[in-house]
């Protein structure tokens, strides 16, 4: 009873603090330092993120001394439910970070601050990449500012390569012929085909001049039912279905449940991530790293594939009580020294132009950031590929023998609705 | 549990208190001593359905988070998803799942209860050791653990199938894909389900084996009563009470299942989803939510669920009454 009592009453006061909560922030205005500032990291963070951080806000704190930076890890399955809390409380950050194709349903959705003018007035500004920054804006206003992209490309063994004297696959052709040899010689899997991968279905169709969709006098069209999407498709589901190169048992997964794992442990030949699985793969074994490297992803006639540029931007939050103050933090983060450091840190390709990594291994990842190109840029695209998974699940349904033709069709019917909100 | 059964048989007129004196001073004790609990409750309970039920006829994004009044879209919601054929898939799947897992888990944890009341000492503390630990072991977790057993990579299953002689389970299990079909996925999710769920059923069923006297088995086997006789008419009887709780619990909790098939199937696998899923992929999806769509599937299944419950409650009193 007595502790019955005290639940309710403690209940009551928690209920009672959260619904105030987003009102009782001081009101004093931009000019002075606020007492904290609070900023939102996607993913789970590692200790070398938070010494990385750590040193971010002494440079910080040079300029506004009297603030305190209060940094919060966001895990990135937990990110879409995060900000709708954050919405609904108003207990969002100060600084957050953005993942790029999050940042047109932000922008629409009104979560982040216009910092057209503040961007302006920063001379690094004209470092960062401007296809990257072109998904940042909209109506012609800056929104946020890119920090970090991700770009993928197919993970080999340059041992297995030379034994078998298989030349880097410059076509899709090439590619099964090299899947093959491994296939029948080490007994692995030749590739990774996983379904739920659509960054990599994407590197296929537009490496075989096709689209998912693109925007016919301001509403987007789903071009998913077009010859070129439908062979690329085609041709990714063969790998499992057809050419036998690839296995079933990542269907319904993504590159992490299993081609990231099975790789490093040498029982898979190929498959497709990013650099910064580099440093995941050398956690699960050390034992053949010295032998991994990355190719380009071809396109079917030969060349590289345009690849789908991930990756993560900063934005001020639009409840932001010291937009200044944030927007000096996302100077300090992203200043040509601390995008150095984070980049080999994290294993992903900074925005700056002027930042390279240190590691050779990655450096085939600059060439790939050089073919960059963006899904469809609107608010719907989060549905369509979060919510929705429509590709993932297509292409799961034509792996395992419905017709490539009908299910395209009923994705291009999801992608001309879903892709105008 | 076998306390609350009798009151509703009760006969209507009398009282456990003076009837005179509670006419004139209505006593406030009792209704003092739940309000706490009601009022608990119906914050953290009753709020959010009313609220569930509001939302499910507007539509209601990130924007209408922020506070922007919410559009009534009248009965969109629910016109929307009763015309999808997906929607019957998930309910089917839903309902299949309910009918197969409620009636193993009865079963199997009924036998356990049923072994716990015939073990020794130390052989009862063993087997209810291992059976509490099924018990406690959070869902989370034991979705993990089911993921890994009956992963490809290292996993424990197919592993042990692959060693099997091919005769006995057929060969290709090595790489074996448990997750890439709803029928297989379900096998395995039903298997982590039970094995969490049975502990309950067999505990409940131990209290009420505890509580039937001795002389009515005895009497039983005086009379040449085998085991399937004695149980089906004296303990099932006896036990109603408890077994009604049971099924209806037991439907309850195998209808919502959510977390085990999350960690599972992921949202990547939509030709596995159950209902509690695809409201949850409508609801959070993605960065676009559509928590009037979520609530509509949500209100859905509570609506089937209380009507099989409702339904289920009445035909057991019924049968109870007639007896």
């Amino acid at each position: 009873m007595k502790y019955t009592k005290i639940a309710a009453v403690s209940a009551a006061i928690a209920l009672a603090a959260t619904a105030c909560g987003g009102d009782d922030k001081d009101d004093a205005g931009s000019t002075k330092d606020p007492a904290t500032l609070k900023v939102w990291m996607m993913g789970e963070g590692t200790p070398e993120q938070t010494k990385f951080l750590d040193g971010v806000e002494t440079e910080f704190k040079q300029k506004h001394s009297g603030t305190d930076v209060q940094i919060k890890y966001v895990p990135w399955p937990q990110v879409a439910t995060t900000f709708q809390k954050a919405a609904a409380g108003g207990e969002g950050p100060d600084v957050t970070e953005v993942g790029n194709s999050d940042v047109q349903s932000h922008i629409e959705q009104g979560s982040l601050a216009d910092i057209t003018d503040e961007f302006k007035g920063w001379a690094d500004g004209k470092t960062l990449n401007k296809t990257a920054l072109e998904n940042d804006g909209a109506n012609g206003k800056t929104y946020a500012v890119p920090w970090y992209g991700g770009v993928r490309g197919i993970w080999y063994r340059t041992d297995w390569f030379q034994e078998l004297n298989i030349q880097q696959p410059k076509s899709w052709a090439d590619l099964v012929a090299a899947a093959k040899k491994i296939q029948d010689a080490k007994k692995v899997p030749g590739i990774g085909a996983p379904t739920d991968q659509t960054n990599a279905l994407l590197s296929f169709i537009w490496g075989n001049g096709g689209e998912v969709a693109t925007k016919d006098g301001g509403k987007w069209a789903g071009k998913l039912d077009q010859p070129q999407a439908v062979e690329a498709v085609n041709f990714y589901a063969g790998l499992v279905t057809k050419e036998k190169v690839a296995p079933e048992k990542y269907i319904g997964k993504n590159e992490l449940e299993g081609p990231q794992r099975d790789f490093p442990l040498g029982k898979l030949g190929m498959y497709i991530d990013g650099s910064w699985a580099l440093k995941e793969m050398k956690k699960i074994s050390e034992k053949n790293a010295d032998k991994w490297a990355a190719f380009p992803i071809p396109s079917k006639a030969g060349g590289n594939a345009p690849v789908m540029a991930g990756g993560s931007d900063v934005a001020v939050w639009k409840d932001s009580k010291a937009k200044a103050a944030a927007f000096d933090y996302i100077t300090v983060l992203n200043n040509a020294k601390n995008a150095k450091s984070w980049a080999d840190i994290s294993g992903f390709s900074s925005m700056r132009s002027d930042v390279t990594f240190s590691d050779p291994k990655l450096a085939v990842f600059t060439e790939i950031a050089g073919n960059t190109k963006f899904p469809p840029l609107s608010a719907g695209w989060a549905e369509f590929e979060q919510a929705k998974k429509v590709l993932p699940n297509s292409l799961k349904a034509i792996m395992q023998g419905k017709a490539a033709d009908s299910e395209l069709k009923k994705a291009n019917e999801q992608a001309n609705t879903l892709l105008n909100p | 549990m076998l306390d609350t059964a009798p009151a509703v048989r009760r006969p209507p007129g009398r009282r456990p208190s003076g009837p005179g004196r509670s006419r004139r001073r209505p006593r406030m004790g009792p209704y003092l001593l739940i309000a706490p609990t009601v009022i608990v409750i119906a914050l953290l309970m009753f709020w959010p359905m009313i609220q569930i039920g509001i939302m499910s006829f507007q539509k209601v994004g990130n924007r209408q988070l922020r506070g922007e009044p919410a559009e009534q879209v009248g009965s969109e919601n629910f016109d929307t998803i009763l015309n999808d054929p997906f929607f019957w898939q998930t309910l089917r799947h839903t309902v299949l799942f309910a009918v197969v897992a409620v009636t193993l888990t009865l079963a199997i944890g009924t036998l356990i209860g049923l072994l716990l009341n015939k073990l020794g000492g130390k052989m009862a503390g063993f087997v209810s050791g291992g059976v509490m630990v099924a018990w406690a072991t959070p869902p989370v977790t034991a979705a993990i653990i089911f993921t890994w057993l009956f992963g490809t990579t290292g996993g424990l299953v197919n592993w042990s199938l692959d060693l099997l002689p091919d005769w006995l389970v057929g060969g290709g299990w090595d790489d074996y894909n448990w997750f890439a079909k709803p029928l297989s996925t379900y096998t395995v999710l039903t298997v982590c389900v039970v094995w969490q769920a049975c502990p309950f059923v067999a505990v409940s069923v131990l209290a009420g084996l505890k509580s039937v006297p001795g002389e009515l088995y005895e009497a039983a086997r005086v009379d040449g009563s085998g085991p399937w006789r004695t149980f089906w008419r004296i303990t099932f009887p006896i036990l109603k009470p408890i077994f009604l709780v049971l099924v209806v619990m037991s439907i309850i909790w195998d209808f919502k299942v959510f977390t085990q098939l999350f960690i599972m199937t992921g949202l990547a696998n939509r030709d596995s989803f159950n209902l509690s899923l695809y409201a949850y992929s409508e609801a959070f999806g993605s960065l676009n939510p559509k928590l009037g769509m979520g609530s509509a599937i949500a209100l859905v299944l509570t609506l089937i669920l209380l009507i099989v419950t409702a339904l289920y409650v009445r035909v057991m009193v019924r049968q109870g009454e007639t007896r």
